[in-house]
């Protein structure tokens, strides 16, 4: 708290005086802006032009308060709600997505000696979400949204962690009801790889290309092969789980390297 | 504060009675047209009541003063962007002895002998440059609109008024 | 007293607010801008020409949302082609989309300050911003109200708001008097031309006439390239009673595109 400036100096500077040195004013500016007491004793010091005029303004600012709305005293904005139209977007997907390892599920149990077709596609889930997060069919409002400083990765990230939120309860259900018959960490941590994968590549080709072709290549390479042999592939043993994670990192880290490709968002 | 925010009609109606004077005589001493000055002010307490909800606790960090101020410079800005094409807003130029100020010694509001002698030798338009982009907070692009002077004039001021205050402390 | 004087020479700031040379840019696969050289400073600049000159492209291409195929394109000095970092031209970047998708739940407050949020404005300065904006384009009183709850005219004005809330001296406007009424209208060129006092306002239009009465320079463009650049008066100076208009601008508009479009087949 800096002195309080004189009653006299109070006065001279609600009279508006240019004689006023400059030092005084810059001082009395200052201690005014945090002293409540010394603005009360501007209020009584102020001339009768000044007085007028706020009182006219009170009068102003009434009508114009009578005439409009009532202000809305909820607190504007949660980080929650700038999300919730993705979210609105992405349930769809959710949806999808659960139906499909549901039905996967139900096939596991009708056709015991097939591997587990929900470990088979856990990968696999949150892939679609991944594609809506970063496409201009998506994103009602893509066209303002590309021309500001905060699309990038960082926008793409969060994106993706709403996605992961949505999806990996919904996976823990099924490992957790014993469908997958496999160890929970074999469905989620391929499942970060190839949300990594995505984006590493999706920064080449477009994250919904790479999404798409990603799901597409497991499907011909992984899943048919093993539901033909109706073996597990040595990829979803239990032991090849701390290459997975491995792999989730260094395709993480990748990712981030090439961040700059993101600035844009990709037309397909 | 919390229960303007709640749209408190009595609190909003007590923050105007002890912040508007303060206010009136500040924008005062920085535009001499009273009709900018009662606009500026109603748009300002205007501004404060509808986007009431809006400012939760945490928006309004420091002083309520302050964070009124900065509301009401802004439109100050632009009222005089408004004018600038109509007519020239008489400003209010500071002409006489002026402050010091390296920055920080001013806000702390220690405003030092040797700082005043600083200072006198800054001529009145460095003063004001000075006084509008570090007490009052404006960008160089808004004080450039407020005293009516190129962005570029505003830049070579202040760091005139930088050096020669070094120079001075030194 | 020396190094005051060196403090004054050194004084130097980008000339330009946008500045574009040999500018490419593809819509799909057509070219859409096609080698287009334009600078342009301080004031409202009218972006004229007939459908299909290529003005939403190059609109999107100054926004940062399309990546220019080639040519050289710099905002306040910054390039924003390539791969350069568009982060700082960005935070300075007000833009109007000629049609803009948006959350229909969303009021236009929180509208707003959701577009302040993604231009990285401090946090603390939203609210007042958005208020401010809000005000700026008359829609205090629609502030609460959804965006699929409003007239076409007031979503146009939610979008200005949202172009205006982070005082952006670099301002593009795709067609931003379509849906108004013919008060709001010139509510609107008001706006415009306190903006183009201290930023640099582009203003794509088919109406001449809203031009005219708005802004301090034109700029003609016809098939992706610069046709024609100067001041309204001049414009309406190369109009004579044998071209198509009902104003000396239309017509000296119609004069330059002939005279273009002659040049061209040539």
């Amino acid at each position: 708290m800096t002195t309080h400036p004189t009653l006299s100096e109070i006065d001279r500077y609600a009279a508006g005086e240019p004689g006023l040195d400059e030092a005084t004013v810059w001082s009395i500016e200052v201690h005014l802006e945090s002293c409540a007491d010394c603005r009360a004793r501007l209020a009584g010091s102020t001339t009768a032009a000044s007085r007028a005029l706020i009182a006219e303004v009170a009068a102003a600012v009434d009508r114009e308060i009578a005439a409009g709305p009532k202000p809305r005293s909820k607190a504007l904005f949660r980080t929650p709600l700038r999300q919730r139209w993705f979210v609105a977007a992405l349930l769809p997907w959710v949806a999808m997505t659960a139906a499909v390892l549901g039905t996967a599920a139900l096939l596991t149990h009708l056709v015991p000696e097939l591997p587990s077709i929900v470990l088979l596609l856990a990968p696999l889930a949150p892939l679609p979400g991944v594609a809506v997060a970063w496409s201009r069919h998506a994103d009602p409002a893509w066209e303002l949204i590309a021309g500001t400083p905060s699309a990038g990765l960082t926008m793409l990230l969060r994106r993706t962690a709403v996605v992961l939120v949505l999806v990996i309860p919904v996976l823990a259900v099924f490992a957790a009801s014993g469908a997958s018959r496999a160890n929970p960490a074999l469905m989620l941590l391929p499942c970060l790889a190839f949300t990594a994968a995505t984006l590493l590549l999706g920064s080449l080709v477009g994250v919904r290309r790479a999404a798409i072709g990603l799901m597409a290549a497991w499907a011909a390479v992984v899943v048919a092969p093993s539901l033909a042999t109706a073996e597990l592939p040595v990829l979803l043993e239990p032991a090849a789980a701390g290459a997975w994670a491995i792999l989730t990192a260094v395709l993480a880290a990748l990712t981030l390297l090439r961040a700059g490709s993101f600035r844009r968002l990709t037309s397909f | 504060m919390r229960r303007v925010a709640h749209g408190d009609r009595r609190a909003f109606d007590e923050l105007y009675r002890r912040t508007a004077p303060w206010l009136e005589v500040r924008l005062r001493r920085r535009c001499a047209d009273p009709d900018v000055v009662a606009d500026v002010l109603q748009e300002t307490y205007l501004a404060v009541w509808r986007a009431a909800g809006s400012f939760a606790g945490d928006h309004v960090k420091g002083s309520a003063a302050g964070w009124l101020w900065t509301i009401a410079a802004h439109r100050l800005v632009d009222a005089f962007r408004r004018r600038a094409r109509q007519a020239q807003i008489p400003q209010v130029h500071p002409t006489d002895t002026v402050v010091p100020a390296a920055e920080d010694e001013v806000l702390a509001g220690r405003v030092g002998q040797e700082l005043e002698q600083a200072l006198a030798v800054l001529p009145p338009e460095v003063r004001a440059v000075l006084r509008a982009t570090v007490l009052d907070g404006f960008s160089v692009r808004e004080t450039s609109v407020l005293l009516g002077v190129p962005e570029n004039t505003v830049k070579s001021r202040v760091r005139r008024a930088r050096i020669a205050l070094r120079e001075a402390l030194s | 007293m020396r190094a005051v004087s060196t403090a004054e020479t050194a004084t130097t700031t980008h000339p330009w607010a946008i500045h574009a040379e040999a500018l490419k840019v593809r819509a799909g696969r057509h070219l859409a801008v096609d080698g287009l050289d334009l600078s342009l400073t301080t004031g409202v600049h009218g972006l004229l020409g007939p459908n299909g000159a290529g003005k939403t492209t190059l609109m999107r291409a100054l926004a940062t949302v399309v990546k220019p195929s080639g040519g050289r394109l710099t905002l306040l000095g910054r390039p924003v082609d390539g791969r350069a970092d568009l982060r700082p031209a960005r935070r300075a970047l007000g833009y109007l989309p000629q049609h803009f998708g948006y959350y229909p739940r969303f009021t236009v407050r929180e509208f707003v300050a959701y577009m302040a949020w993604l231009k990285e404005m401090p946090k603390a300065d939203i609210p007042a911003a958005t208020q401010r904006a809000i005000d700026r384009v008359g829609l205090a009183a629609k502030a609460d109200a959804r965006l699929r709850t409003l007239s076409g005219g007031m979503l146009r004005r939610a979008g200005v708001a949202q172009a205006i809330v982070n005082d952006p001296q670099v301002l593009l406007m795709d067609e931003p008097t379509v849906g108004l009424d013919p008060e709001q209208r010139l509510d609107l060129r008001e706006l415009l031309r306190d903006l183009g006092t201290d930023a640099c306002v582009l203003v794509s239009t088919h109406l001449v006439e809203d031009v005219v009465a708005a802004c301090t320079e034109v700029v003609l463009l016809n098939e992706g390239r610069l046709v024609w650049q100067g001041t309204p008066d001049s414009l309406a100076a190369h109009g004579d009673d044998g071209h198509a208009g009902d104003s000396p601008a239309e017509r000296g508009y119609s004069a330059l595109l002939r005279r273009h479009r002659a040049e061209a087949a040539r």
